[in-house]
């Protein structure tokens, strides 16, 4: 079996909306993209260039209308919306700006909610998984407060052991730091890039700030909808 | 996590947090799950009172009347009308060996004057075996006999209500005169009580009974309404009516007498109210419909609110059918809460109605109560849980 060099990949995809009869818009156009394992990727550009439609894209949250994605050896053109609930619930971790942890779950709720949709047998006790990352993170005195009790840099970290609990691939974050204060969104970013070098997990930020985009060993531009060489 | 678990904690929650909110979808299940369950407890218990009633007679009784008094599962229009039977038919009946109790019925009404008061009262006239098949036993002094029938004594039982009325209690009616129309009684017992009356069952604690040939009185055609015949339990009872059948053939035609049993008579009294019962469950069953309708409403206005949580869950892994459970199970727990608490209202309806009425509520109706509203729960969330599970989740998690 060939080694796969890169963990997902696309090729010539473009997302395109129909606004009326005659008006397609385009979000992207025939970007073709890899990103490999272990890779801290950021993908930056200005608002409207099409960055959010390309993580949506790599997070499976919606597909593309012309081309292709492969993650691992599968084509997710063939793949059903159960196979991609699961591809999402096991393969990528998200994080998101509005951190979106659900309100009327506690922490510890929050945090186990994807392991609720699993349908892989888990080589670990994701309760006490939790605990553990909890712990790790500063967190444990937190686990049954609820995320409006939370700071914005709190709910975040719960937010990324969310995207852990499920020991993903991926983490995939949308501008994670939007809405955080300067100091804490460095925080974040350290972390993701901690879990990078020290976890060898592979991590994509999206982002339109330049000093955050920094953090990426790689830094992919997109405008207007295509790739700009880096 | 256990999944199901998870799922129903999640929809609990969300009620803790909007408690008006839930109280207020729930009410028309409630008040439609109790109107339900009320009626039909309602309706077992006039179903009870009635097989009690018809229980009482005992088991081998048959009732002889003129003309055809069932047709064809209800009642016959003839038995209302004036054929009557006569001492013939009693002696000609006395001979059938299979029969062995047999009481001739005839009544007379009239103004009663007591030691206390008077009052407008009905006499049963029979004979000696009609305590034995009624069911009624004495409580006070006796029952007339085989002798007081052959003397065509002025003697009468009286029941408990009228003794009470006419005499002040049980014990002062017995040897006191009772005069019916201007014909002087002597009230030899007082029966115990049968209970019956108020609702359409004849009141037979008002009663007074008395010999038949003593009832000729009142009647110079020497006639009575029908027979109740008690048949030899050693006997079939189908052999019984053959030889009733025969015995009465002799002198009339077949559609001139019918010979009935209770159970026949109380199938079709429960068969008509059963009906009516079911008319009324099916009218109440019109609120249980509202009620889905307004479950269905909020669970629109539930799935649109948490179209973002949608989006979370589905990017976290959620299928659309883990969205559509979660949203069903929701509206199941709504209206199945709004059941529960109208089948405890029912039952505690039910308790103060039981102190007039043997209304009861059965496992049949408490299953029904409880099956119907996860129905409904199901019925009207499917719509809404199955919108909330086809928004795209990219969608959904940009919605604001």
């Amino acid at each position: 079996m060939p080694e796969i060099m890169f963990m997902i990949k696309l090729s010539n995809v473009s997302k395109s909306y129909q606004v009326d009869e005659e008006t397609t818009f385009f979000a992207l156009r025939q970007v073709s993209l890899e990103i490999k394992e272990k890779e801290f990727v950021s993908i930056t550009g200005p608002s409207g260039s099409g960055k959010s439609t390309l993580m949506h894209l790599i997070g499976l949250l919606d597909k593309p209308t012309t081309g292709e994605i492969i993650i691992g050896e599968k084509k997710i053109s063939v793949l059903n919306d159960d196979d991609l609930s699961s591809l999402r619930n096991e393969f990528v971790g998200f994080v998101f700006q509005q951190f979106n942890l659900i309100s009327k779950l506690s922490v510890l709720e929050n945090i186990l909610l994807p392991t609720v949709y699993s349908r892989k047998e888990l080589n670990y006790d994701p309760q006490k998984k939790a605990v553990d990352l909890l712990n790790k993170f500063g967190l444990f005195d937190k686990k049954n407060s609820f995320p409006n009790k939370l700071s914005g840099g709190q709910q975040q970290r719960v937010a990324i052991l969310r995207a852990l609990i499920m020991e993903p691939k991926l983490i995939l974050a949308d501008e994670p730091t939007g809405n955080l204060d300067s100091k804490t969104g460095h925080e974040i970013m350290r972390l993701l890039k901690d879990l990078n070098e020290k976890e060898k997990i592979t991590v994509a930020v999206v982002t339109h700030e330049a000093d955050i985009a920094a953090y990426g060993r790689r830094i992919v531009r997109v405008k207007d909808g295509k790739l700009v060489k880096s | 996590m256990n999944y199901a678990l998870f799922i129903i904690k999640s929809a609990l929650e969300d009620f803790k947090r909007s408690k008006m909110q839930t109280f207020l979808t729930s009410l028309g299940i409630v008040i439609g799950v109790f109107a339900v369950i009320m009626l039909m407890a309602l309706g077992l218990g006039l179903k009870k009172y009635i097989s009690d009633q018809f229980d009482s007679l005992g088991k081998n009784t048959l009732f002889i009347a003129p003309g055809k008094v069932l047709q064809g599962g209800s009642f016959g229009v003839s038995s209302f009308l004036g054929n009557r039977f006569d001492i013939r038919d009693l002696n000609r009946l006395s001979r059938v060996r299979s029969i062995v109790g047999l009481a001739p019925m005839s009544s007379k009404s009239g103004e009663a004057k007591g030691s206390i008061k008077s009052d407008y009262v009905t006499i049963f006239f029979s004979s000696s075996d009609f305590a034995d098949i009624s069911g009624f036993s004495i409580d006070k002094g006796r029952l007339f006999d085989k002798a007081d029938v052959s003397k065509r004594a002025k003697v009468l039982v009286a029941g408990p209500k009228i003794a009470e009325k006419l005499f002040g209690s049980s014990v002062d009616a017995i040897d006191k005169k009772v005069s019916i129309d201007n014909v002087n009684f002597t009230i030899i017992g007082v029966l115990k009580s049968k209970g019956g009356g108020g609702f359409g069952g004849p009141d037979y604690d008002s009663y007074f009974f008395g010999p038949y040939t003593t009832g000729f009185l009142f009647d110079p055609q020497k006639q009575f309404t029908r027979f109740a015949v008690k048949a030899d339990p050693n006997v079939s009872i189908e052999q019984v009516k053959d030889d009733i059948n025969r015995a009465m053939l002799q002198r009339y035609k077949e559609d001139e007498f019918s010979i009935v049993e209770p159970s026949e008579i109380m199938s079709v009294v429960n068969s008509i109210f059963g009906i009516m019962n079911i008319v009324l469950v099916a009218i109440a069953s019109i609120s249980l419909l509202v009620g889905g309708i307004g479950i269905m409403n909020i669970m629109y206005v539930t799935v649109s609110d948490k179209t973002r949580e949608v989006g979370i869950r589905r990017a976290l892994g959620a299928r659309k059918k883990d969205i559509l459970m979660q949203f069903l199970v929701e509206s199941i727990a709504l209206s199945v809460i709004g059941g529960a608490v109208g089948l405890g209202l029912a039952a505690i309806g039910v308790f103060f109605v039981q102190n007039y009425f043997p209304a009861y509520i059965d496992l049949l109706s408490m299953s029904l109560a409880l099956g119907v509203s996860s129905s409904i729960g199901i019925i009207f969330g499917v719509l809404p849980a199955k919108k909330a599970a086809a928004l795209e989740p990219v969608e959904a998690i940009r919605y604001e």
